[in-house]
């Protein structure tokens, strides 16, 4: 069967199947989205200032629930305090667990929000929540923060992805499934699940890299000829090519092994040091949106056995991945985004472990647009409840959308169907935002 | 003297309550009998044993955090906690004597005192086993022997001790399954074994760890060496591996052979010997906890019985009559059924 209804020359099945066939794993999310893309077109971008204004994300996903309470929000003298003891920061009068002793000396920089109230205590359903601000419509399914903030932050003539999202760990890899929706599949993310670099990013070995550049302009020129007559949408099929392009140029972005030995002792020897220094080389590069994952803070049982090697890594690395922007300058145009699908419970198990809790939990945000030093909401005496300024998925994700200069009350069209970013009711914690 | 296939226990008492208790420590004739809780208090559980006759005094104001090591010798009871602390209590007058504020320089896991009551051992999770006079609190010995980070670079563990028989040794247990046997004169290490079913590290799935070497127990010959924890683990979000038990030969430091629980899961957290060598008792738990009985020449469970709650740590009573347990909100007292001559008190009644 023809797949082009105008045209059944040779020519047409060699440039499409060429086309096809030299885009690599790492550039099909790019391909897909050529349609998405010029349907949806460019105009519902907010303004090419921002974009300009290089404005990016790094999400640290806590996967599966971190403890509130062996992080940002101890409460010491009741039975569910646990073991850890809180300490002081370099912000009087706020404390945060023993656990982070580097985080106690950044607090500064930071804004804990600790009164989280979600209302979803399952893995999935948490992690779409908090990913994308509100709950799926049976007929619509919203494109996650990642997926926005990459469309409206990503330059136009990028040759770097707009959204890289690493998940190594397996469990709950399928747990908030990213999506671009009606976005487009440009902004779908890069998933790099199974190592750092993306697969068949490479030139083949097979390939010099004269005779590399020799197709790529014998494709550029076939697909000149391919396009010409035809719809628009095939016309934005080179611009995506180029794109794939412009990522196999890249892949040095993905080797860490450029960094000084310095820079990867302080990120530290782990996959998740390892993952979030990656990160800091792409947001450097120009990708508008990392997410890396660590997994799994799922401790129903010796809860804090797993905190204990989980929280001082992570502390490590965000403390780490603050001084590494500061130093670059990057500090304040670089927002760090730490949070779950939910916290854990306040009530300890018979296994030492606690369990999954949406009712009152912690999130943190720093640098770009961050008020540091601030700490929001507060919990009742034993952690079960919110006690002052609740704060739900959606203002959470407003609060992201606005620290990087986007209005969460812009609305995209899908269809005719006008969508704000964030559904009505959310707002941003303007507290939590410099003023 | 008990035979093997005739270890059986029923649970006769069983008490709820608000805390956790982690440790426990019995007189000599049992009645008075503590408990290291998650409210750094001592508990005070005689009238647990004989109600009407006492009055509960706990020891509150030594620790703050939980108190997960206790042992007893005479009217002295000697406390470890996770906040470093090692406290020595004159249970007559019912208030410390001794304060090692900074005795480890992270979470204790454990105290033992030695058979003859002059050396009290300390294990900690800054990897270290500190030797103390019983009567001064003087330092002895620093065993240094277990590696501070696993294999995948995480903080290590050092969860138990225990003393030899004629408390000449000292072996201890850690995080990623490593035993090391020591001199208890000297302070120099002998051996090391290695244990590593204890340990499950997910490399793929959740990319963390969980288990552990929880508990050992000499036999009373002094020639084999038990050791008790949780096999390896699908997933590491619960407690869901076999109670695990493996036996050492000391002297050729060889594994003699794993035996795992099919009935019960989670971590062996008390293992000790009866009094002929002939049994091996050993208690834990998952979300609930269990009492499994094993023979030692054949490798077989016996017996297994299940409880309401993880029991963190049991002891007989020295006529081997009834064992006490505590654990995640309960306490508990089992009686022996069988009527058999008892002839030798338990060695190595409790070590956790």
């Amino acid at each position: 069967m023809n797949a082009h209804p105008n045209c059944s020359t040779a020519e047409h099945h060699l440039s499409r199947r060429s086309f096809l066939n030299g885009v690599s794993t790492a550039g099909a999310a790019l391909l897909g989205s050529v349609g998405s893309v010029h349907l949806f077109g460019e105009k519902n971008t907010l303004n090419e200032a921002l974009k300009k204004s290089g404005k990016r994300v790094i999400l640290l996903w806590q996967a599966g629930g971190a403890s509130q309470l062996e992080t940002w929000n101890p409460l010491p003298g009741t039975a569910n305090s646990g073991p850890f003891a809180p300490i002081s920061t370099d912000v009087p009068g706020t404390h945060i667990s023993e656990l982070m002793p580097e985080m106690a000396k950044r607090m500064k920089d930071v804004c804990a929000i600790r009164s989280m109230k979600t209302g979803d205590g399952g893995h999935g359903g948490g992690a779409n929540l908090m990913m994308r601000g509100r709950k799926d419509e049976p007929n619509l399914n919203y494109p996650d923060i990642g997926a926005i903030l990459a469309r409206e932050l990503a330059r136009k003539d990028s040759k770097v992805p707009d959204y890289v999202a690493l998940y190594t760990a397996t469990e709950g890899r399928n747990g908030g499934n990213l999506t671009s929706s009606f976005l487009g599949a440009r902004y779908t993310p890069m998933k790099l699940e199974k190592e750092m670099v993306p697969p068949n990013m490479s030139r083949q070995e097979n390939i010099s890299e004269q005779d590399h550049h020799a197709r790529a302009s014998l494709q550029a020129l076939l697909n000149e000829r391919f396009i010409d007559g035809r719809s628009t949408t095939t016309h934005s099929l080179p611009a995506a090519y180029a794109r794939v392009h412009g990522l196999m140029s890249s892949q040095d972005l993905f080797d860490i092994s450029h960094e000084s030995a310095r820079e990867r002792e302080r990120y530290g020897p782990t996959l998740f040091g390892e993952q979030v220094l990656m990160a800091r080389r792409l947001v450097e590069a120009g990708v508008p949106f990392v997410r890396v994952a660590r997994a799994w803070w799922d401790s129903h049982g010796q809860n804090f056995e797993t905190h204990q090697e989980l929280v001082p890594e992570f502390d490590r690395v965000l403390s780490a991945l603050i001084d590494d922007l500061k130093e670059r300058g990057l500090f304040d145009d670089v927002l760090i985004v730490a949070m779950g699908e939910f916290g854990r419970t306040p009530r300890i198990n018979g296994s030492l472990g606690r369990d999954h809790f949406a009712n009152a939990w912690s999130t943190m945000l720093a640098g770009c647009g961050i008020n540091g030093g601030y700490v929001h909401g507060k919990t009742t005496e034993d952690c079960q409840d919110v006690a002052e300024d609740p704060s739900n998925a959606g203002d959470f994700v407003a609060t992201i959308l606005k620290a990087v200069g986007i209005d969460p009350h812009h609305e995209y069209h899908h269809g005719a169907r006008p969508i704000p970013l964030v559904n009505p009711g959310h707002k941003a914690i303007d507290a939590c935002l410099k003023a | 003297m008990i035979e093997a296939k005739a270890v059986t226990y029923k649970l006769k008492k069983e008490e709820s309550r608000k805390d956790i208790l982690f440790s426990l420590a019995l007189g000599d004739d049992a009645d008075r009998f503590h408990a290291g809780a998650s409210d750094g208090v001592l508990r005070d559980l005689a009238p647990l044993v004989k109600k009407e006759e006492f009055e509960a005094k706990d020891l509150e104001g030594g620790h703050t955090s939980y108190v997960t090591g206790l042992a007893r010798h005479g009217n002295t009871m000697v406390s470890g906690a996770y906040d470093k602390k090692l406290i020595w209590w004159d249970l007559k007058k019912g208030e410390s004597t001794l304060v090692r504020d900074k005795a480890h320089n992270r979470w204790l896991r454990g105290v033992e005192i030695s058979p003859n009551g002059k050396v009290v051992a300390s294990v900690a999770d800054d990897m270290v086993c500190r030797l103390w006079d019983f009567k001064s609190g003087k330092l002895l010995h620093e065993l240094h022997g277990h590696d501070s980070r696993t294999p995948n670079n995480f903080d290590s563990m050092l969860y138990c001790c225990t003393f030899s028989p004629d408390g000449k040794r000292i072996a201890t247990g850690d995080r990623i399954g490593k035993i090391v046997l020591w001199d208890v004169a000297s302070g120099k290490q002998i051996k090391s074994m290695m244990a590593p079913g204890f340990y499950t590290w997910d490399p793929r799935a959740r990319i963390h760890s969980i288990g552990g070497l929880r508990s050992l127990c000499f036999s009373p010959d002094g020639k084999t060496l038990a050791s008790g924890g949780m096999g390896k683990v699908g997933n590491i979000d619960h407690l869901q591996g076999k109670a695990r038990f493996e036996l050492f030969d000391v002297e050729k430091g060889e594994s003699l052979g794993v035996i795992e629980s099919d009935k019960y899961k989670g971590l062996v957290e008390t293992v000790a010997f009866g009094p002929d060598g002939k049994w091996l008792a050993g208690t834990g738990g998952d979300h609930k906890g269990w009492l499994i009985f094993l023979d030692v020449s054949e490798k077989k469970i016996i017996t297994e019985d299940g409880v309401n709650s993880h029991i963190h740590e049991t002891a007989f009573s020295k006529d081997l009559s009834k064992i006490y347990g505590v654990g995640h909100n309960r306490a508990y007292i089992w009686e022996k059924e069988v009527e058999k001559k008892v002839e030798d008190k338990p060695v190595g009644d409790k070590a956790s």
